[in-house]
């Protein structure tokens, strides 16, 4: 079970990043984006499309060849594609929905469409081929008690100063301010002489970029898949919901927690031969915890509506 | 000299479409005066100020800010143009603090250390690190009022802001307002409390089915035999 530990503690901090981003989202729009895993992995997919060599055996929409610059620029650039991405979801999507007075139903049915209509262009794009990242091979250590690769450790730390930076942002910073205000209250904040457009726009690229992030910690760990975002997609939810709907920090454990115990319920003994159901005990735990914790571990009563 | 600051004009405007519930409400506020909208529960006198403040269209009708066309313009443009509005419900973000709740009234800066504010409600400094949803019905009150003087508005829009206080607290908020208006500000009140918001009230108009039923000095509604029988028979 301990070597075990070391991966959770990767899946977690995925998982983790990954719902703070839907719970962000959720918590200043009120959308319940299930085209929120196709972020994720609109953002492995562009890194990989971006580093991988153009001899390598990789082709996108089947002439094309990936492009070959280095995984640091095209780390940055996948995750900057994926908050223009945000934007332009905000702006031509959501944006003229929100002036129409969708109801919140419509609005959910129409981010599964996005999500079918965006994971079957990724099938098409990228192949149904699982891909790997131009990174060399690295042998394990030993890290206190965890056993992990130096590039993983390194995604430990990345993810978790990732998260120590958003949540000086959301508590500390003037739009982080205002993204908890329009959270509270849309109308106040306009009220207040917030353009909460422009606030919702910026929330629409954060959460979008963190979500490019997680797709690309998970395609090192991993590959990179046309349907990844949709398979982790599920425990982003069980996190967001397991820590308390619409609220960042509850986002952050929970997603934590998920990711650990997905991981280390491989090495149950009941399980062996049956790693494919490891998602079923995080989300049975999830249900567990919400029998008696209706707002999950952190989320207060009234959020709930 | 008399000069408006706020001025509708067969304002009409509704939550959906085809279905009005202002009906043509004509309303003037002139510079340094209170302002009552009195009426039953349910006339519109909320929609009224919703309507000027841009959260529902305006139908028909215009609304004019110091003399310029303003109708329909969005709120936080309105906001910007000097007008401080406290709703009648939601009126604090509850889980920011007492002092991130100010903040967020300061989009313009303003105002630079908050000192007035903190003046007229000192309880907002004493508690600024705590978080709004924990105060009480009087306190939020005063938060909501802070929130909206902290960007120093030339007029202000009050939403029913002596509902549900204990009669200690309605006092306060009463001498409040009194206090803001002798600072210059014009401020525009829908009270169901309608004789202690007349009481300190240049003028009144009443409300009756999103339309204009009646308007006048407000000493005069308060002497109006049957005004009083309609409409403050019970208050
Ligand atoms: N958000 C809303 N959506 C639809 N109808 C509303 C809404 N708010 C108020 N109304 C209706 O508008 C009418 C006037 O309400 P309101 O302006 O709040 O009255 P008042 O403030 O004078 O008591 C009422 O009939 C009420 O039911
Ligand atoms: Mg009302």
């Amino acid at each position: 079970m301990l070597d075990q530990l070391g991966n959770g503690l990767l899946l977690g901090i995925i998982i983790s990043v990954a719902s703070v981003a839907l719970s962000l989202l959720y918590g200043v729009t009120r959308i319940v984006n299930f085209a929120h895993g196709e972020i994720i992995a609109l953002g492995a997919i562009m890194a990989s499309f971006f580093s991988n060599l153009p001899t390598s055996r990789y082709i996108f929409l089947e002439n094309t060849s990936p492009l070959g610059l280095s995984f640091e620029i095209s780390l940055f650039l996948s995750i900057l594609i994926c908050g223009l991405f945000g934007a332009v979801l905000e702006l031509f999507v959501f944006r003229p929905l929100r002036r129409n007075e969708f109801g919140n139903i419509a609005v959910l049915v129409i981010t599964i469409g996005i999500s079918i209509f965006l994971r079957h262009l990724y099938l098409i794009f990228a192949s149904s081929k699982p891909q790997n990242y131009p990174l060399d091979l690295q042998r394990r250590e030993q890290y206190f008690i965890f056993d992990l690769t130096p590039r993983n450790a390194k995604i430990i730390v990345y993810g978790i100063l990732i998260m120590v930076l958003f949540g000086l942002f959301i508590s500390l910073t003037k739009i982080g301010k205002q993204m908890r205000a329009v959270r509270d209250s849309t109308e106040l904040a306009n009220i207040s002489g917030i353009n909460s457009d422009r606030i919702i726009l910026y929330t629409w690229i954060l959460s979008s970029m963190l979500a490019g992030t997680a797709g690309i910690f998970q395609g090192m760990i991993n590959d990179v898949r046309w349907n990844m975002g949709f398979l982790i997609l599920l425990l982003v939810f069980a996190g967001t919901v397991l820590g308390g709907i619409g609220t960042s920090f509850g986002a952050m454990i929970g997603g934590f927690v998920i990711g650990i115990v997905v991981q280390v319920s491989v090495a149950l003994p009941f399980m062996e031969g049956h790693t494919e159901a490891k998602n079923a005990i995080a989300l049975a735990i999830m249900i567990l915890i919400l029998l008696v914790r209706p707002q999950g571990i952190f989320g207060k009563k009234e959020r709930i509506s | 000299m008399i000069k408006p600051v706020l001025e509708c004009i067969g304002v009409a405007a509704g939550y959906v479409k085809g279905l009005n519930i202002l009906n043509g409400v004509d309303l003037v506020l002139n510079s340094g005066e209170v302002v009552s909208i009195i009426g039953p529960n349910g006339a519109g006198k909320s929609t009224l100020l919703k309507a000027i403040a841009g959260i529902i269209k305006i139908n028909a009708g215009r609304f004019y800010l110091n003399g310029l066309d303003k109708t329909n313009t969005p709120t936080y443009k309105i906001i910007h143009e000097g007008l401080g509005y406290v709703p009648q419900v939601n009126n604090i973000f509850p889980s920011l603090s007492l002092e991130e709740n100010l903040e967020m009234g300061n989009q313009k800066n303003t105002n630079e250390n908050f000192s007035d504010v903190y003046n007229l409600f000192p309880l907002l400094k004493e508690r600024s690190k705590e978080k709004a949803g924990n105060l009480s019905g009087g306190q939020r009150q005063m938060l909501a009022l802070g929130r909206a003087l902290i960007s120093k508005p030339d007029i202000l829009l009050l939403d029913e802001p002596s509902a549900g206080l204990s009669p200690n607290a309605v006092d306060e908020v009463f001498k409040s307002i009194v206090e803001i208006n002798k600072t210059g500000v014009s401020i525009l009140i829908v009270e169901q409390n309608a004789r202690r918001s007349l009481e300190i009230s240049n003028r009144g108009y009443v409300l009756d089915q999103g339309r204009n039923a009646y308007s006048g000095l407000g000493k005069d509604i308060l002497n109006d035999e049957k005004i009083v029988e309609l409409y403050l028979g019970k208050m």
